[in-house]
């Protein structure tokens, strides 16, 4: 096969080139996919338009949703045709993306300046009692940026569950064979203690989904610091914004450093303060999300003022699923406040409070401490 | 399990991409252009083919097809959370072990020979992936529903799958000769890990076109009557088209028309959708959905 490369080198040049291309668009592109594409093309014949594009397609794309790009690309390579055509669409949105992002995150690392270091931490230890009780909204931005660094060290704890994987446990009901006959082997056939296997625990997941829209922005920012955190605290968490529409943000909380993820975030989001759409925003969670599995036995945790613009049929409906498909549902609403007797007054919260397990406020930092301690006795 | 007749022009790879489609389509099964280069790359590289798809469009199908268009044996692996290697690979049967050690006199224990039978192949329970081992290029493995199992499985999917070997302590490696075809398969109900996808070839199966639909469905209920199979793709386009939770699949097409083929049906109306709508459509929230709009449904 290594002769056949090599006797095509023009075309195999081609190939490589066609790759390079590719990888220009962001699809992930190795060497060995580049050589396992230039291996299937000396099988297929090189000069059919459509053994061509498979060739590449099965080779070199891996998830569904770069097919597109792939396309694209190929047009444009192979066939020479203009790339504007294909996406208007996209396009459009990544436009507004760059745009409407307007979220400036005070920088909350250290970076090389050690004294402001050591002033913000002096704050935080002088003022840490009264910030605890403070309403996000009424805090400074220097107040805001010291409790979002308590934020960060929070930790959360999702309830765990039983698995279906065992692990080989001191005593229990299920016997494990394969350790009691090597044990019987070493006492020379000699039947020795019984040794069990009992089931696995794990954790639940965890899945936030933050309301970003106008009427909660005094909030949401501290919510996002907050999904970032408990991203950096559990692996398995998911995390969505939404406003008119709903965006995930597990990807772009994956950065180590906070304000870049954060920024990343905020970037991510489309619709930063337009209005709400609780109801939509749900439907479209579980449509693409939740129906494939994300939340079935996790938490969810919904931060929300419960103003929804849309149709409470809608919304009913979409927290009915919800609550059918999770573990768990928690709803965080600021509004609430520090009131333990709060009767939900606005159409969106009577409509989903049936659905609810547990509501709590999440306006300051101690309801969210109260949150954290919560969260593992949901189990 | 019968052992299918070997005989060399049935094993033999496809030579081109237009006879693996025949052939395919020789065993009933209907492969459209990228799927078959999918596989004939993958027949011919001797990688294994990662297919994803909606629901019921025929993924684990193919691989039965192969296996009994290439005379091979299908070795199937379900996959579900918490499968693990005792299940998957190999595992001691401790019961007859015991009942050997109880067997031997003290004496015969301390004789090597003996505790080496004691972990020889005939204490061996063979699980699916050791069988494909063994059995090399006469076997088709299906490892189904990957996203089913835990991410830890898939880690170690990955390095049997890049050299097709496997290490039993106690008897020591055993390899595959030349790799059996492997076709692993998702509902992408999770994400796949990137370094599993990279060892294989990858096909998103979509839904096919109507016309293609009509033609899967003549093949595999042939009993159907052709006007009747064409209404019902008309009508199961129609459903997919309206943005159902589980949208249905090619699978439920050919339940649909088995259905109303036994009930004597030729015309597809609002009552006969009505009637028979459990056949296509298996999710509450759908029906309703469906049932608000019967009469575009059957006529369109």
């Amino acid at each position: 096969m290594a002769d056949g490369l090599t006797k095509d080198a023009p075309f195999v040049s081609v190939l490589v080139a066609f790759a390079d291309e590719l990888r220009g668009a962001g699809l992930a592109v190795g060497s060995g996919d580049v050589l396992t594409f230039s291996q299937a093309m000396a099988r297929l014949d090189p000069t059919d338009l459509l053994d061509l594009y498979w060739g590449g397609r099965t080779t070199m794309v891996t998830r569904r949703d770069q097919i597109p790009t792939y396309d694209r690309i190929f047009r444009k390579f192979f066939l020479d045709q203009a790339e504007a055509l294909p996406e208007p669409l996209q396009q459009a949105a990544h436009k507004s993306a760059d745009t409407m992002s307007t979220l400036v995150v005070p920088a909350t690392d250290p970076g090389q300046e050690g004294q402001n270091e050591q002033q913000a931490l002096g704050l935080v230890a002088a003022d840490a009692e009264v910030l605890r009780n403070k309403a996000f909204a009424a805090c400074t931005p220097d107040e805001l940026t010291a409790l979002r660094r308590i934020i960060t060290r929070m930790r959360l704890a999702p309830p765990r569950r039983r698995t279906r994987r065992t692990v080989a446990a001191r005593s229990g009901r299920v016997p494990d064979p394969r350790r009691t006959v090597r044990e019987t082997m070493r006492m020379h056939g000699e039947p020795a203690q019984l040794f069990f296997r009992q089931r696995r625990l794990r954790l639940r997941r965890l899945v936030l989904i933050l309301d970003v829209s106008g009427s909660m922005a005094d909030y949401s920012r501290n919510l996002l610091q907050f999904a970032y955190s408990a991203t950096r605290a559990t692996s398995r968490v998911e995390a969505f914004c939404f406003g008119t529409r709903l965006t995930r943000i597990t990807k772009a909380l994956e950065r180590r450093r906070v304000d870049d993820a954060m920024e990343h975030a905020a970037k991510s989001v489309f619709d930063w303060e337009g209005g709400t759409r609780i109801g939509a925003s749900l439907e479209q969670f579980l449509r693409h999300w939740g129906r494939r599995g994300i939340c079935r036995g996790g938490i969810v945790v919904i931060c929300s003022d419960g103003l929804d613009r849309g149709d409470p049929h809608v919304l009913a409906s979409a927290m009915e699923k919800l609550a059918r498909l999770s573990h768990r549902v928690v709803w965080l609403n600021p509004h609430r406040g520090d009131n333990r007797n709060f009767q939900p007054n606005t159409l969106g919260m009577m409509v989903v409070a049936p659905h609810i397990d547990l509501l709590l406020s999440g306006h300051n930092l101690r309801s969210l401490e109260e949150f954290a301690a919560l969260l593992p006795e949901l189990g | 399990m019968t052992e299918p007749n070997f005989d060399a022009a049935r094993l033999a790879l496809p030579a081109s991409v237009g006879e693996l489609t025949n052939r395919l389509r020789g065993g009933g099964y209907i492969a459209d252009r990228g799927l078959a280069t999918a596989l004939f790359v993958s027949m011919s590289l001797g990688r294994p083919i990662l297919i994803e798809g909606e629901v019921g469009v025929g993924k684990t199908e193919v691989a039965k097809v192969l296996a009994s268009e290439f005379g091979r044996r299908l070795i199937r692996l379900q996959c579900y959370e918490g499968i693990d290697t005792n299940q998957a690979l190999y595992e001691w049967d401790y019961a007859r072990q015991m009942l050997q050690i109880r067997a031997l006199s003290e004496r015969q224990l301390d004789d090597d020979d003996a505790v080496d039978k004691l972990f020889g192949p005939k204490f061996l329970l063979e699980r699916p992936l050791l069988d494909a081992v063994r059995a090399g290029d006469r076997a088709v493995l299906l490892i189904d529903e990957i996203d089913r199992a835990d991410d830890e499985f898939e880690a170690f999917l990955l390095e049997l799958l890049s050299d097709f070997q496997i290490t039993i302590p106690e008897i020591g490696t055993i390899s595959a000769t030349s790799p059996p075809l492997v076709v692993l398969t998702s509902n992408r109900t999770r994400e796949l890990h990137a370094a599993l996808k990279r060892r294989c070839i990858y096909h998103w199966v979509g839904y096919p076109s109507a016309e293609r639909e009509v033609e899967i469905v003549m093949v595999r209920a042939p009993e159907a009557s052709e006007a009747l199979t064409r209404k019902v793709v008309a009508a199961v386009n129609r459903l997919r088209a309206l943005e159902l939770a589980k949208p249905p699949g090619v699978a439920e097409t050919i339940d649909w028309v088995r259905t109303l083929d036994v009930l004597g049906a030729t015309e597809l109306d609002a009552s006969t959708v009505q009637d028979t709508l459990g056949a296509v459509v298996k999710d509450y929230d759908d029906l309703e959905l469906v049932r608000a709009n019967l009469n575009g449904i059957a006529s369109g």
